[in-house]
Parts: structure tokens; C-alpha cells; sequence
């Protein structure tokens, strides 16, 4: 029968994931899945990042000097790695946090996000302002 | 709650909040966002080559893994609801999250160390 298959699949799981989860009790399912679509939507964030920085690359090279092109590639692209990996480490805590019956931790990724966007903002306008009409 | 009648062939849960739908929902838009990484990274390929390749080979794989373990997933999260107790999805999330910062770092190479041909 399937409902034991998969009770008996939580018992099984190995000391390897228990000691990444750190314990506590498994939390409502329905606040797992919450937890994994927030997580997805950090995903698709750090997504829209990398693409930004592969397009910005590879489409901008009549209008941006190479200096500027490389800055802003690898700033969208560096975005995309914190946050890509932020996202996995602020589910965890969160499931940590719920296992525990603790309040949640707060989005450490969200000023990143935030601070990032406002520095490619910024070299953009920088870059409209210098140029020479 | 009600136990899966044949949740085999037919998973049925009693969830109003259309849990495991919404969670399905969600990967498959990632998996929409990963494609379209895929498809920028294919206007690096007359630049960088096989490198550019092995970048769009990797987000479609990733993707395409994604759709192929939807099943499971949509049929643990509805067991999970019927059960009162799901554990966590540490393998989907932890490999999600690598692949995407894996693609990130190959990019910030590519853009810093290959010259543009």
C-alpha cells in the first residue's frame, strides 16, 4: 500500500538528511510544499537573473563598451549565484525553523536582490548620462 | 481525510487548498524559466563554441529532469497530505539550486576568461 510505502520512507531516511534538517518534527505537508514554491520562486528570480546576464552579453556588444558589457554580465550573473544559492540554504532554514516550531528566519537574499538590482540600475544610468549623444 | 482509493493510477487527495497542484505549477514554470536560459545561452554558441554548447545541454537537461520526476513528486505530495506528514525534498531542491549556481559560475567564467571569437 502506497500510505506505507512512503511512512516507512520517512523512517528509512538516512542520518545524512536527518542531520541536514537538524531533527525537530516533520512540520504540516502543506507547509513543505509552501516552503518548496517559495523556493521555487527564488529559483526563477535567480533564473531571470542569469538570463539578464547571458542576453546582456551577448546582445550589447554595438552599444556598450566591452568595460561596461563584462561589469554588468557579471554583476546580473553574480546576482544569479548568490541568490540561485541563497535560495536553497533559506529553505533549508525554514524547514529547520518549522521542524523546530521557531519563527521563521528572515529573507537574507531579498536586500541582496534589492541592492543588486539598484547597482545594475545605476551603472545603466551612469552609462546613458556619459554617453555622447 | 479520506485514504487514496487507488492512488496508484489515480492520486486523489482531499486538500482544498490544491496543494500539490500549486507545487507542480510552480516546477514546471521553472522549468519554463530554465529553457529560456537555455535558449539565450544559444546565442553564445558562435562565440564560445562547444563551451556555449555544454551550457544549453546542461539547463535543458536540468529541465528536462525537472518534467520527467513531476509525476512523482505531484504523487508524493498528494500521499503526503493523505498521510499528515511528508518529508522534506532535499534531493529536488539541493540539485535544483546546484545546477542553476553551476550555470551561474560557468557564465561569470565565460564572460571574465573566454574571448569573444
Amino acid at each position: 500500500m502506497p500510505s506505507q510505502e512512503i511512512l516507512k520512507e520517512g523512517f528509512r531516511r538516512g542520518s545524512f538528511e536527518s542531520r541536514i534538517l537538524s531533527g525537530g518534527t516533520e512540520p504540516d505537508p502543506r507547509f513543505t510544499l509552501a516552503n518548496e514554491r517559495t523556493f521555487l520562486a527564488w529559483i526563477r528570480t535567480s533564473l531571470a537573473m542569469l538570463a539578464g546576464g547571458i542576453a546582456v552579453e551577448a546582445f550589447t556588444t554595438d552599444i556598450f563598451v566591452p568595460e561596461i558589457r563584462k561589469t554588468v554580465a557579471v554583476l546580473l550573473l553574480f546576482l544569479a549565484l548568490i541568490i540561485g544559492g541563497g535560495s536553497f540554504f533559506r529553505w533549508l532554514n525554514v524547514e529547520r525553523a518549522m521542524r523546530r516550531n521557531a519563527p521563521l528566519p528572515l529573507p537574507m537574499i531579498a536586500p541582496v536582490l534589492a541592492a543588486g538590482g539598484v547597482v545594475v540600475a545605476l551603472v545603466f544610468i551612469v552609462f546613458v548620462i556619459m554617453r555622447p549623444a | 481525510m479520506r485514504p487514496p482509493r487507488d492512488s496508484k493510477t489515480n492520486p486523489e487527495h482531499m486538500d482544498t487548498g490544491l496543494q500539490p497542484e500549486r507545487t507542480d505549477l510552480a516546477w514546471s514554470r521553472t522549468t519554463l524559466a530554465l529553457i529560456i536560459a537555455a535558449a539565450i545561452f544559444l546565442r553564445w554558441m558562435p562565440h564560445h563554441g562547444w563551451f556555449a554548447g555544454v551550457l544549453v545541454t546542461a539547463a535543458t537537461a536540468t529541465a528536462i529532469t525537472i518534467n520527467l520526476t513531476r509525476k512523482h513528486r505531484f504523487r508524493r505530495a498528494v500521499l503526503g497530505i493523505n498521510n499528515e506528514r511528508m518529508p522534506a525534498d532535499l534531493i529536488s531542491t539541493g540539485s535544483v539550486a546546484s545546477s542553476v549556481v553551476v550555470l551561474a559560475a560557468a557564465g561569470i567564467f565565460t564572460v571574465l576568461f573566454l574571448p569573444l571569437q
